[in-house]
């Protein structure tokens, strides 16, 4: 992230409200030229919000939200010209093939680079000689994709762009994000796979309840979050649960695991003196940080049910 | 009634839960059922009042009788016209092809949109994965379509009887029942033609495309029958024909109702039947998955509006330019019928300056302009369609704004209304002129143009409902065209001020070609519309895109 370049996406205090129910909150948001940043967050935690306020479908109730210094809604027409948008639940016109949609949105887009077209179709291996209404869930989400990517727009806005994807189109998509950062493109990607996030983006911002509660890159989390720590013993597993910073800890047989917050190092003591004959330890995953997000003891009121943290 | 044998049976297996989809089918058929049907009974009422009214004297009631009693022609376009020195009679020639039409394609419509138009919509798939049979589904729809044709026939009834009791029209009781019976039985029949196509073809579109064919071929064999040239047993091989051989309130023969309810009947043990036999989402007729792409029109928004609203439009064009050609075939015989009769008093009233023909065209082309106004209200629901299913987040997500897209859908939308205005006109010329009516070229075209400001005004008003209530647009649309129909219908019979009758955007028009264009009201019609519509595209702009 260069500093001096102006942000693609700056939102400011970016509020939207329906009838009383608050989808996003305050949300200040900036990305940078070229980075590709990840947005988390459940169902219902304000992310197709967010991406509908930056397109300029609907409106803020109060805050700002720019796209290449113009503003999302009152200059949408100029920001669309270089961005481009995938949904998760596209509908498509049922009567029009493949190819004549792509057609139709390369030309209501205006700009775009049809050799690359030709070989994202070949990548996703879609047929475009079918009929929208004839094709499943999957092959419609790779029209879209398409559609997207082969405009090489400056900034690329992906809503779940992955729903109905097998595994080998998922690494279609994440070859071709890859291809538009070599090239210079921003990437703003909400998404439900954390796994894709983990493996494409750069930051990440987990959002929960209409609110942004995370921001920063992926090294940054996992600080917030502990290590996992797993050490089998020779002979007596020693009383883990008083050092300092360690947690959760589970005794099986001669194994223990536990997760240690902050330094290690008295931990690492204890494990000296007992005579451990095998350590593991590994950072948690984003899944880990997901969920202890959403799992949260420290993070406020719990609105949705969340999943047991597992320190696995 | 249609559907009840075999429904009966399939809904004494289902179990309480699963009878969802007769509840929601029924409420849903009986909500439009009643629409129409105060429509039918209004229809029915008023014309068989205004008998009293138009033909006063025996004399011009034996003129009306002559002059359509052995007319092939007319025979052909409406049936025959026995007893017109009645106004039961006169009421059964007047009413009695028109609403047998509406009938069968309020059947066709209610019979597509809530068996097929659910399954598209993926409605369905929730239901058939819970407890119950496509089988069963399809059973439950059709008894709640039945309750639908049961709302219409009771209204129809009412309209009837309540009319009859004026002792100037005096109908009685049983003999509007059965005339009633007779206006709803193509609604059951074609109902259940609507559910067969449904299991058929993969979309709903398609299912009412094959329905209304099959409608179009019923009446083209009824016409052969009664056109008089020898082939009158003809008259059994078509739905509508049985519905005539049933001679509601002329020569009642029940005999008739045999192959009605027979055909009825067939047709839904056949859709259930069917229901069973393919999948979900499809039909069984495969479907052309593999289309040559054609790229042409597709080079931004308005070429896909043209793309998308193609085949409706041709529809309306073809229905709009049939009528204009029926209406001119007949005009000079008509024109001969009401001479001597006070419905001419009425027209010279009018201001009425042309040929006798002309005269009559004037009365016919307030049809035309309901048909104009109606293809309005099409393209606006079309219009509405792309934002609900979210299709138009395609194009707004790409450099295209939210007036330019609207503009763009509402400037395809005059253009068919100009074509399908002037197409009208055109055909009535037509149709005129192969009976050498004297009908001049000039005069009928402008009457044909001068269809077009009252759907602008329909149009308009939709485009502001689209910018401020867009989940209420359809409802203001059709409405609004409702209360304008009634309000002319009911004024014709002089049952309303005038004030009333302002509302009417069919009242503001004037009846060309029976009288001169009225151009400072076209002006003015044009005038709100293109406000209305500058508030609703300016409204559009500033809104938040609505789904369903």
């Amino acid at each position: 992230m260069s500093a001096d370049d102006a942000p693609v996406i700056a939102t400011r205090g970016l509020t939207k409200r329906y009838h009383g129910t608050d989808a996003l909150v305050d949300l200040d948001l900036e990305v940078a030229a070229g980075e590709v940043v990840g947005y988390l967050g459940p169902n219902g935690a304000g992310k197709t919000t967010t991406i509908r306020l930056l397109l300029g479908l609907i409106r803020a109730t109060s805050g700002t939200a720019a796209i290449f210094g113009l503003d999302c809604r009152r200059d949408a027409v100029a920001v669309h010209r270089r961005l481009a948008y995938v949904g998760s639940e596209t509908s498509l016109w049922p009567g029009l093939t493949g190819a004549e949609t792509l057609h139709l949105l390369g030309r209501v887009q205006g700009r775009v680079d049809d050799a690359y077209g030709d070989e994202l179709v070949e990548r996703f291996a879609l047929d475009p000689g079918i009929k929208v209404r004839a094709y499943s869930k999957g092959n419609r989400q790779k029209l879209v994709l398409i559609a997207a990517l082969m405009t090489r727009a400056d900034l690329l806005v992906l809503d779940e762009p992955t729903v109905g994807l097998d595994p080998l189109m998922e690494q279609a998509f994440r070859l071709s994000v890859g291809e538009a950062r070599d090239r210079g493109q921003t990437v703003f990607l909400s998404s439900h796979i954390l796994s894709e996030v983990e493996a494409l983006c750069d930051r990440v911002g987990i959002l929960r309840a209409g609110r942004l509660v995370e921001m920063g890159t992926l090294a940054e989390l996992r600080h917030l979050s502990a290590l996992t720590v797993e050490a089998t013993f020779a002979g007596q597993v020693p009383d883990l649960a008083s050092i300092p910073g360690v947690a959760s800890v589970v005794v099986d047989g001669p194994v223990a695991r536990c997760q240690v917050h902050g330094p290690v190092e008295p931990l690492l003591r204890v494990l000296a003196d007992a005579g451990v004959t095998g350590l593991l330890s590994r950072e948690p995953s984003l899944e880990e940080l997901f969920l202890a997000r959403y799992g949260g003891r420290d993070t406020g009121p719990v609105v949705d049910p969340p999943a047991s943290p597992d320190a696995g | 009634m249609p559907a009840d044998a075999p429904v009966a049976g399939a809904s004494r297996r289902t179990r309480s839960p699963a009878t969802v989809v007769a509840g929601r089918t029924a409420l849903a058929a009986s909500r439009s059922g009643a629409a129409w049907g105060a429509v039918f009974a209004v229809a029915v009422a008023s014309s068989a009042v205004s008998y009293g009214t138009l033909y006063t004297s025996r004399a011009s009631r034996r003129a009306l009788a002559d002059a359509y009693g052995s007319n092939h022609a007319t025979s052909a376009l409406f049936g025959p016209a026995p007893h017109l020195d009645t106004a039961a009679g006169f009421t059964a020639f007047k009413v009695g092809m028109s609403l047998m039409l509406l009938g069968a394609v309020w059947g066709l419509l209610t019979g597509t949109r809530l068996l097929r138009g659910e399954e598209d919509q993926g409605r369905w798939e929730l239901l058939l994965a819970g407890g119950t049979t496509p089988r069963r589904a399809t059973a439950q729809g059709l008894v709640g379509l039945g309750a639908g044709v049961a709302v219409l026939w009771a209204l129809t009834a009412a309209g009837t009887v309540v009319a009859g009791h004026d002792p100037k029209v005096d109908i009685a009781v049983g003999s509007g029942c059965y005339f009633a019976l007779a206006m709803v039985a193509t609604a059951g029949m074609f109902a259940g033609v609507g559910a067969v196509a449904g299991q058929l073809v993969a979309t709903r579109r398609q299912a009412a495309a094959w329905a209304a064919t099959i409608l179009g071929i019923a009446y083209a064999v009824r016409m052969v029958a009664d056109a008089g040239v020898g082939l009158h047993g003809l008259v059994w091989a078509s739905p509508l024909g049985w519905v005539e051989e049933l001679g509601a309130l002329t020569d009642p023969r029940p005999t008739a109702l045999v192959p009605i309810a027979a055909l009825t009947v067939v047709l839904a043990v056949v859709a259930v039947t069917l229901a069973g036999r393919r999948d979900l989402g499809a039909g069984l007729v495969p479907d052309r998955s593999r289309g040559r792409s054609r790229l042409g029109l597709l080079s931004g928004p308005m070429g896909l509006a043209v793309r998308l609203v193609r085949p409706t439009v041709l529809g309306w064009w073809a229905a709009i330019a049939v009528s204009g050609l029926l209406y001119g075939l007949v005009a000079r015989s008509a024109a001969t019928a009401v001479t001597g009769s006070s419905v001419h008093d009425v027209l010279s009233r009018l201001g009425a300056t042309g040929s006798g023909a002309e005269a009559v065209l004037g009365v016919c082309f307030l049809v035309l302009a309901v048909l104009v106004a109606f293809a309005a209200a099409g393209q606006l629901t079309a219009t509405r369609g792309e934002e609900s299913s979210g299709r138009l987040d395609n194009l707004l997500t790409r450099p295209l704004s939210p007036a330019a897209w609207l503009g763009g859908r509402l400037a395809v939308a005059i253009v068919v209304l100009v074509v399908g205005g002037l197409l009208g006109g055109l055909a009535a010329w037509l149709g005129s002129a192969s009976q050498h009516a004297g009908v001049r070229l000039g005069v009928v075209a402008l009457a044909g143009l001068n269809l077009v400001p009252p759907a602008l005004v329909v149009l308009g008003l939709g485009a502001l409902a689209l910018g401020l209530a867009p989940r209420a647009m359809s409802a203001v649309v059709y409405g609004y065209l409702a209360w304008s129909l009634l309000v002319v219908v009911i004024g014709g019979i002089g049952a309303t001020g005038h004030w009333v009758l302002d509302t009417s955007v069919f009242h503001q028009m004037a009846a060309s070609p029976a009288v001169p264009v009225d151009w400072t009201a076209d002006a003015i019609m044009v005038g709100v519309a293109a406000v209305l519509a500058g508030c609703g595209i300016a409204a559009f702009g500033r809104r938040d895109l609505a789904g369903l």
